[in-house]
C-alpha cells in the first residue's frame, strides 16, 4: 500500500485530532503549565480523553496515586481494543510495541476497518499509527503556544472536556446492549456531584459503578 | 504548579494508559477472558463516560446566579447536535462556542 493512500485513510483521524489535540494544548495554557508538556503528554501518554481528565486531576491538585487510578479506570476500554488485536499482532516483529502504546480509539477504529494485506499489515499499521500521534501532538503543540500568544478571551474553553464526554457517552450508549448501567451511571453520577465530597467524588462514584455492575450482574443482564 | 508534581503526574498516566492498552497482550495472548472480564469491559466504559460528565460538572454552583443555566444548555447542545448529525467535533465546537459566549457574554 502506497504512503499516500495510508494517509487518505488517516484524514477523518486528522480532522478530529488536530482541534481537539488544540483545545487539549488551549486548555494546557491556560492553566499557566508551560508548551512543552503539552508535547511530553501527547508524545507519552497519547490518549485525547486521558489526557484531558489529567489537566482536570491537575487542577484539582489530585494525588499522584488518585492520577494513577483515574487514569487507569478511564483508558480501561482499551484492553477491549487489545484484546482483539492479540491476534493480529501476533506474528509482528518488536515494533508492535508501538502499536499497542498507540491504540487509541481512533486508531483502533482505523486498524479495525482498514483493509490490508497480511504481509504488508505491520508497515500500515505502523505508519497509520505513527501518522496519527503526529497529528495529536502537532496539534496539542499549537493549541499550547498559539494560547499564550492569540489575544483570545478562551475562558469556557474547558467545556469541550465536558462536551467530549457527554459526545462518548452517547456513542458508547448506542453501542452497548445493556441500557441499564447507563441509567445507574446517571443516578451515581448524580448523587456524586450533588452529594460527594469534591475531591473524592471521581472515585468514589467510579467504585461505586464497578460495585453495582458486578453485584447486580445477573438482574442487570436480565433486564436487557 | 510545580514541575515535580507536573512530571509525577504525567508519568503515571503514561504508565496507567499503556498497562491499560498492554494488559491483553500480557494476560490474554493464549486463553480467553473470563466471561466476567468481558461482561465489565462491555459495560463499565459507559458508565465511567457518563459519570465523567457529572465529574466534569461537579464545581458547578446549583444554588447561585446564574444556576448551572450555561452548563445545562451547553451539555443540552451538545446531546442535541450529536444525535441529529452524529459528529463528534462539530457537537463538541458547537456547545463550547455557545458555552463560552453565554458565560462571557450573557452571564457575567
Amino acid at each position: 500500500m502506497r504512503f499516500f493512500s495510508i494517509f487518505k485513510l488517516t484524514i477523518p483521524v486528522m480532522m478530529g485530532y488536530i482541534p481537539l489535540g488544540m483545545a487539549f494544548g488551549l486548555l494546557l495554557s491556560k492553566m499557566m503549565i508551560p508548551w512543552y508538556y503539552a508535547f511530553f503528554m501527547s508524545t507519552f501518554i497519547f490518549a485525547g480523553s486521558g489526557q484531558f481528565l489529567a489537566l482536570t486531576l491537575f487542577a484539582s491538585q489530585a494525588s499522584i496515586l488518585e492520577i494513577g487510578i483515574a487514569t487507569f479506570l478511564l483508558n480501561l476500554r482499551h484492553s477491549f481494543y487489545g484484546l482483539s488485536m492479540v491476534s493480529t499482532f501476533k506474528n509482528f516483529s518488536w515494533k508492535k510495541n508501538y502499536l499497542i502504546f498507540g491504540l487509541t480509539d481512533e486508531t483502533f477504529a482505523l486498524l479495525k476497518t482498514s483493509e490490508i494485506e497480511e504481509r504488508d499489515k505491520e508497515r500500515v499499521y505502523l505508519i497509520i499509527t505513527a501518522l496519527n500521534q503526529s497529528y495529536w501532538v502537532i496539534g496539542s503543540v499549537i493549541g499550547a503556544i498559539l494560547g499564550n500568544v492569540l489575544p483570545f478571551n478562551y475562558k469556557g474553553i474547558e467545556f469541550s472536556l465536558t462536551a467530549l464526554f457527554v459526545v462518548l457517552s452517547i456513542d458508547l450508549y448506542k453501542k452497548s446492549k445493556l441500557h441499564k448501567p447507563f441509567l445507574i451511571a446517571i443516578i451515581i453520577g448524580l448523587v456524586g456531584m450533588l452529594g460527594f465530597p469534591s475531591d473524592k467524588m471521581l472515585i468514589l462514584s467510579l467504585s461505586l459503578a464497578a460495585a453495582v455492575l458486578i453485584l447486580f450482574r445477573r438482574n442487570l443482564e436480565d433486564a436487557r | 504548579m510545580q514541575d515535580s508534581y507536573l512530571i509525577a503526574g504525567i508519568a503515571v498516566a503514561v504508565f496507567a494508559t499503556y498497562l491499560t492498552r498492554a494488559i491483553p497482550f500480557i494476560f490474554f495472548a493464549k486463553r480467553k477472558p473470563s466471561p466476567l472480564i468481558r461482561y465489565i469491559e462491555w459495560n463499565m466504559p459507559l458508565m465511567i463516560m457518563v459519570i465523567l460528565v457529572f465529574y466534569a460538572l461537579k464545581d458547578v454552583k446549583w444554588n447561585q446566579y446564574p444556576f448551572g443555566i450555561a452548563e445545562l444548555i451547553g451539555v443540552s447542545i451538545a446531546i442535541l447536535v450529536h444525535v441529529k448529525f452524529n459528529n463528534a467535533l462539530l457537537s463538541i465546537i458547537i456547545s463550547t462556542a455557545t458555552y463560552m459566549f453565554l458565560i462571557q457574554k450573557v452571564f457575567v
